[in-house]
């Protein structure tokens, strides 16, 4: 385990000028798993796209297993023996993951049953409950990444580097994911994982890299780190007791009812849910994958639509409501802060002002005829300020900011549009540890202020750091109250899972 | 026209009046045993209802009114007809409903003094009195039609014909606030509105000078009782038992209700009751299913014991519950004295008796 296998030395890649990692020296060796961590903008997945061939480096060199190589695209990568699942899936959506998996290695004449067939085996072979047959489009995020892994070590690879593997897996399926990140150490694969749960890299890791400013600040074996030595690494400063390390000793009295859901029905995804969500307080969400807790609260928000016939009920107000489209529960007050902000977030062209103008325009019945460019640059100016948004510009294109920056660029999409029932989904996602922080503050503030905030999450130290009062979703529909002073981490999904 | 044919599509696809939903009982009135475990103060042939002038217990136990002092209890007052409400006047003797039919005033300054009819209509089921300080008595009349043991007839007929009315102690004038309430039980004093609950409504309405109804509590996943003021404040309100899908099913359904009415022997009817598991005979409540290794009851229940306190705008702020698996259910009256709260199961014709500040303390965090 002690021989390098893919090493870099002073390893350079600059954007415009600007670095992304800069005088790196990296060493993999073979058979460990080892991993990258360091806020958004560290320089973690410019790093791991040099090794897999994305883009090259500006200066440097990278050697595997002693020999000097420059892989140019992700093929040559993989001709080397490096593979790469990255956080958005490259599959293609329409075609079958059988298909998905042979992808490239087609022969001229192909037929569909034995792919089929192939494809069974090596995914039982994998323990992957995963249809070959299915149409990739169909799946959800966690065997669409199942899908991924197995195809990089279909290619054999020596090395597979996963981008943020975990972000979209329930706990259960972390639990699949890192026996499979064992079963390939004992094949005597590396595995590169960058990962901004700290939990998972002390737990999987043999050895681990903190990445600072696109520099490397420290390489040592897990052993020698733990959160505290990790997170000071990561932001320079001490923020481990600030994150999720706090246990409420308080939690803020419920107000008024303000939504409540009842025996909702959404497909196979909600079985007759009934829930409430009270001012003043965050109602915390915690469920595994296919629970129906996001469906839940999308058909509230008019994002899906619930069953046509007996699809229970929305009332805001104990008013019923019906959204077909999200419009009208805007206005009425109702925001959904999407999990996916790349595709459902905002518009990755547009610069962060007319998004969050988007954002304030959405609210207002009708739209405007005329836009004005001044109240799109004052509103956008208000709400970068309000939310700490790091950026040069308030015209700086979205699609250019870090992943937190992102993130906040969504939630101020939707503060724009003064709320009173807010429900954020999954709120920090392959975020930094320090917007988190910050992104925490913001919904404490909204609950504060006598917003109704419901928190969607798959992390239980979020829910628990967070949520005034937790309820927990399994098969469609919330089966466990908590409060947030009587909840710990086993009973929560003690009722999640059984 | 318009208003049949969306009538007809509700029906069809389960929405608006035809969506036979049921609120959750969550946050504030997320379930717990405290009503189930708490201590029996006494056990009674026929209790109706509770009230307090502040120091002593009084129970109103089928024709006779009781006065406890701790544990010594004296007989204060003997009717000839079973007692139906029961308020103590601020300045001495009793207020009574008797049979639902009469009220009559038993001791104190205006002994004797009787009402059987406001505003042309006979009492019929005047199930719940509050005394203001002011000299008024603020009633309940819970239907027109159907006595007071024979609510769950009204119920199951859709029945609303309940009244508020207003009595004036001192000249004997009688008023009524509001007609054609879904079945009035349970009224209180609040501020310079009163409060009065419609059962089948489930919620707590108020009424002001010259203004109508306006929703203080609504949507309850319960039938609401009566409203007794708290010490510091707000008040308690009671749930004689909880909704469930299939009554609300039942209630939707006509043709079936009208036949169940007329051929099933009403114990055995589908609908809500104040004590279940009697015989098995009755229509569910037996069922469980095992989560989180206890045994939990899934089906609909048929009976449940209910406590709310409420802050002084109507908010929820905790909750005491006798499950669908326990005993103390039919709570119709809960009044507070000196610092312990009373709580009547009627279901069990059983007094509860319970510490407020604990339950403060445990549930008030």
């Amino acid at each position: 385990m002690t021989e390098a296998i893919v090493e870099l030395r002073k390893a350079t890649k600059k954007y415009a000028g600007v670095p992304a990692i800069e005088d790196i020296d990296f060493t993999l060796l073979r058979g460990e798993i080892h991993t990258l961590v360091g806020e958004n903008g560290a320089g973690k997945s410019t790093l791991t796209k040099v090794m897999a061939g994305v883009v090259p480096l500006t200066s440097g060199q990278m050697y595997i297993e002693g020999r000097e190589v420059r892989p140019e695209t992700p093929v040559h990568a993989l001709q080397l023996g490096i593979a790469m699942v990255f956080q958005e899936t490259s599959l293609v959506p329409t075609m079958t993951v059988a298909q998905n998996l042979f992808l490239g290695q087609e022969r001229f004449f192909n037929r569909l049953r034995g792919i089929y067939i192939a494809a069974q085996q090596f995914l039982q072979s994998l323990q992957f409950d995963v249809d070959p047959t299915a149409t990739v489009s169909l799946l959800g995020a966690a065997k669409k990444q199942m899908v991924e892994i197995a195809r990089a070590v279909l290619h054999k690879a020596k090395v597979i580097i996963f981008d943020e593997p975990t972000a979209s897996l329930t706990p259960e399926e972390k639990k699949y994911f890192f026996d499979l990140i064992f079963n390939l150490k004992a094949r005597g694969v590396s595995v590169i994982f960058i990962s901004h749960a700290l939990e998972e890299a002390l737990l999987v890791s043999d050895r681990i890299t903190v990445l600072r400013d696109a520099k490397l600040v420290v390489t040592d074996r897990k052993e020698n780190f733990d959160r505290a030595r990790i997170v000071q690494a990561m932001v320079g400063r001490d923020l481990s007791q600030t994150l999720y390390g706090q246990r409420k000793t308080s939690m803020r009295p419920a107000g008024k009812r303000v939504l409540s859901i009842e025996n909702l029905r959404m497909a196979a995804m909600v079985k007759n849910n009934s829930l409430s969500v009270f001012a003043g307080q965050i109602t915390g969400v915690f469920g595994l994958v296919g629970s129906g807790r996001t469906e839940t609260f999308k058909v509230a928000a008019g994002v899906i639509k619930r069953d046509i016939m007996y699809g229970g009920e929305v009332l805001l107000h104990d008013k019923p409501v019906r959204y077909l489209v999200p419009a009208p529960a805007v206005r009425d007050g109702i925001v959904y802060v999407t999990e996916d902000r790349k595709v459902e977030g905002f518009f990755e062209t547009k610069s962060i002002a007319d998004n969050i103008y988007l954002g304030f325009l959405a609210k207002l019945r009708g739209g405007r005829k005329l836009v004005s460019k001044r109240e799109a640059s004052q509103v956008g100016e208000q709400f970068i300020k309000r939310l700490n948004i790091r950026a040069i510009s308030k015209d700086v294109k979205a699609i250019e900011l870090s992943g937190g920056n992102q993130q906040k660029l969504v939630i101020a999409k939707s503060l724009v549009q003064e709320p009173e029932v807010i429900i954020f989904d999954e709120p920090t996602r392959g975020v930094d540890v320090n917007a988190i922080t910050e992104i925490h503050q913001l919904i404490n503030q909204l609950a504060d202020e006598g917003k109704a905030v419901v928190v969607i999450s798959s992390y239980l130290p979020e829910v628990m750091a967070l949520s005034d009062r937790i309820l927990v979703c399994r098969m469609g529909k919330v089966v466990e109250e908590f409060s947030a002073l009587e909840a710990t981490e086993e009973k929560i999904m003690y009722a999640a899972i059984h | 026209m318009i208003a049949a044919l969306r009538n007809w599509t509700d029906q069809l696809l389960g929405r608006g009046a035809a969506a036979i939903t049921v609120p959750m009982f969550d946050g504030a009135l997320k379930p717990n045993q405290i009503l189930e475990q708490a201590e029996t103060f006494a056990e009674l042939e026929d209790p109706e209802d509770l009230a307090t002038d502040g120091t002593s217990l009084f129970v109103a136990d089928g024709a006779t009114v009781l006065r406890y002092d701790g544990d010594v209890v004296t007989t204060v007052a003997q009717l000839d007809e079973r007692i139906t409400g029961l308020a103590v006047l601020p300045h001495g003797g009793l207020a009574l409903a008797l049979g639902g039919t009469e009220l009559r005033v038993v001791g104190g300054p205006r002994d004797g003094r009787t009402w059987t009819s406001v505003a042309g209509n006979r009492l019929n089921a005047a199930n719940a009195i509050h005394a203001t300080a002011d000299g008024r008595l603020l009633v309940t009349d819970g239907s027109q039609t159907q006595p007071c043991d024979r609510w769950c007839h009204d119920l199951m007929s859709l029945g609303r014909s309940g009244r508020l009315i207003e009595l004036n102690l001192t000249d004997g004038r009688a008023r009524e606030i509001a007609s054609g309430l879904a079945y009035a039980f349970g009224t209180a004093a609040a501020g310079k509105n009163i409060w009065v609950c419609e059962s089948w409504a489930h919620r707590v309405v108020a009424y002001g000078e010259g203004t109508g109804p306006t929703p203080i509590v609504s949507r309850l996943p319960c039938y609401p009782s009566r409203l007794s003021p708290a010490a510091d404040g707000g008040y308690w309100l009671t749930a004689f038992t909880c909704r469930t899908q299939l009554v609300e099913f039942v209630l939707r359904q006509s043709a079936y209700r009208t036949r169940m009415m007329k051929e099933i022997d009403p114990r055995y009817w589908i609908a809500p009751a104040l004590t279940s598991g009697n015989t098995f005979l009755e229509p569910l409540q037996g069922a469980h299913l095992k989560m989180r290794g206890i045994h939990k009851p899934w089906a609909p229940p048929r009976s449940y014991g209910l406590v709310m306190r409420l802050s002084p705008n109507g908010l929820i702020q905790y909750s005491l519950h006798s499950r669908v698996d326990g005993k103390n259910h039919g709570v119709v009256a809960a009044v507070e004295c000196q610092g312990t709260l009373f709580v009547l199961a009627k279901g069990r014709q059983r007094i509860l008796k319970l510490t407020v500040a604990e339950l403060g303390r445990g549930l008030l965090s």
